[in-house]
């Protein structure tokens, strides 16, 4: 023991924090200041003219930029809600199956395994307008004459993304809701019962502020990489047709690699930041206070 | 007597329900899989034909033999993206893990000053979108020499996993009760023996699907991989597999029998894994 010694917590957590400082904190401090200049990839001296707020300006008065923004915000809101609506449907159906749990449970983890890159194709082909498997069942059943133009109108290509996305993530909230389900204890809704509440009252007060943590696990997981919807949008419809279906991740890729403006990409990055820090945040919080919920009446 | 009768009924009525449900949740999850599976089996005449032929009259491998042996229709190196991923996705896990262990190890066992600050924020450098931190990355890297080369993307990927990886084993270690190492370490053992004789034996099997889940992260990321990656010297499967939407027309076939390729290390591995992985992530859901 000579001189200074660190703390044991301290050295073990000393690489995870060099290895994310270098590759994640030192390249965001750089885009940030790079988002202050004009930079350009084409013109690299363009990284030292500092031009204040102008590439900020220059967002907030783009419509475009506020589209892909409203858009993004509104392919969560609804991919996010009906995912656990889904997902709580999906864990309560498969907890009531009295035979092949095991299985059921295995085929739910499915979509969880497609890589997102892999879903949006998957889902391209399926809603290729003709030669998709949802239009040539529509077809084939009658229910439409003509080809539906899934991926080429505006919003009905919206549509598609949304479902590719829900396909991709219910399980997610599915399995972890299921793993709340099983290990709830039984005596509370038997007390419930014996009370005479009715199947939704015991839902609605015994159930669910049980299972409320295990959604939120499902909600911070999934919050983490909510940008995973680039995948698909980009294999989907590369943000087509004529910028109806662009996300705001797609807006950055496209406006820095093909428009080569770096410093205006950054500045649109960092409002991407912004959005995931806080959707983690906000069910990060919520998780603790369904925990502190739980522990107070378990 | 009428009463008994109409609930039997009520009761038959919501078991088929249920059935029906099930079967029909199950059905919207498995098809598209199974219609990649299909598809790249059929020739592509048979995928185009119009009305569609939906009972398959001729199934064959060609779409498999054609992507693997070399540089095949549409001039697409397959096994070179294949090796690369392989070897990104081998190296940046093992290494995640290693710096993961010792994190998690730090959350489940220390009490420090600012903890779930630190916690917190570590899962926040897991947020930002990959096509956010690529900007900058790819800068540096162009700038380091480190575009396109393995390296670059090893390292990429291991910051990429470490927060979660922490996360998943700090869980793991929290179910393996501290007394125990502590009994060893008064037999006589030190603080990194207890380590490795008590504690890590335990939490293997969490410790192992940190490292599965990790591994398909790798396996499966794309919006990094895209832009750092140029060239057959270090892109990656999901890169690849916007390769053939690249060409004039789409290859249907060769994607899907491509996907099938992608799908099956994620399919086994998380197979093995799903019972420690739901463990895990729900450990500190009830204890708190």
């Amino acid at each position: 023991m000579k001189g200074f010694k660190p703390s044991a917590p301290f050295l073990l957590l000393l690489p995870a924090i060099i290895v994310l400082a270098a590759v994640v904190v030192l390249p965001l401090v750089l885009s940030l200041y790079s988002s202050f200049t004009p930079f350009r990839l084409t013109r690299p001296e363009s990284f030292f003219v500092f031009v204040g707020f102008r590439n900020y300006l220059s967002i907030l008065s783009n419509a475009d930029f506020w589209w892909a923004f409203g858009r993004t915000v509104l392919l969560l809101t609804i991919a996010l809600n009906l995912e656990m609506l889904l997902g709580l449907g999906l864990a309560m159906l498969v907890e009531k199956a009295t035979r092949g749990q095991r299985i059921l449970r295995t085929l739910m983890m499915f979509p969880m395994m497609f890589s997102p890159i892999l879903v949006g194709f998957q889902f391209k082909f399926m809603f290729n307008d003709n030669i998709g498997l949802v239009n040539n069942a529509l077809q084939s059943l009658g229910i439409t004459e003509d080809a539906i133009p899934w991926l080429i109108e505006g919003h009905l290509a919206f549509i598609a993304i949304a479902i590719a996305e829900i396909w991709s993530s219910t399980s997610i909230f599915a399995i972890l809701i299921l793993a709340g389900l099983l290990a709830m204890p039984k005596e509370p809704i038997e007390a419930a019962r014996v009370d005479g509440c009715t199947p939704w009252q015991t839902f609605r007060y015994v159930t669910w502020p049980f299972l409320m943590p295990f959604a939120y696990i499902a909600m911070t997981i999934r919050s983490l990489d909510v940008a995973r919807a680039y995948d698909i949008v980009k294999i989907m419809t590369d943000g087509g047709p004529a910028g109806r279906t662009e996300l705001l991740w797609t807006l950055v890729g496209r406006t820095a690699y093909s428009d080569a403006r770096m410093g205006l990409a950054n500045a649109m990055a960092y409002f991407s930041i912004l959005l995931s820090i806080a959707f983690t945040v906000y069910f990060y919080n919520k998780l603790a206070a369904a925990r502190a919920q739980i522990g107070a009446e378990w | 007597m009428d009463e008994n009768a109409s609930a039997r009924l009520a009761r038959r009525a919501l078991t088929v329900a249920h059935r029906v449900g099930l079967f029909l949740a199950m059905l919207v999850i498995c098809l598209p899989g199974i219609w990649i599976v299909l598809s790249s089996l059929r020739p592509t005449v048979e995928i185009m034909a119009k009305p569609p032929v939906w009972i398959p009259q001729q199934l064959s491998f060609d779409a498999y033999v054609a992507m693997f042996s070399g540089i095949g229709k549409g001039g697409i190196p397959v096994l070179d993206y294949f090796r690369n991923s392989l070897i990104i996705s081998i190296t940046s896990t093992v290494i995640a893990v290693a710096i993961g262990m010792a994190g998690g190890y730090a959350f489940a066992r220390y009490r420090f000053r600012g903890k779930s600050g630190m916690f917190l924020g570590l899962m926040l450098t897991r947020t930002v979108p990959g096509i956010a931190l690529s900007l900058p990355l790819f800068f540096l890297y162009v700038r380091l020499g480190i575009i396109d080369t393995h390296i670059g993307m090893i390292l990429a990927y291991v910051a990429l996993n470490v927060p979660f990886t922490i996360w998943l084993i700090d869980g793991f270690f929290r179910q393996v009760p501290k007394d125990l190492a502590e009994a060893a370490q008064i037999d006589g053992c030190t603080r990194w023996q207890a380590f490795w004789q008590v504690e890590f034996p335990l939490a293997r099997p969490g410790v192992a699907s940190a490292a599965i889940f990790a591994f398909l992260t790798c396996w499966n990321e794309f919006a990094l991989a895209s832009q750092l990656t140029r060239s057959v010297s270090s892109k990656t499967l999901p890169v690849g597999l916007l390769d053939y939407t690249a060409e004039f027309t789409i290859d249907w076939r060769g994607m899907c029998a491509l996907a099938v390729v992608m799908i099956i290390p994620a399919l086994t591995l998380t197979y093995v894994v799903q019972k420690h992985l739901v463990g895990g992530l729900t450990s500190g859901a009830v204890k708190g």
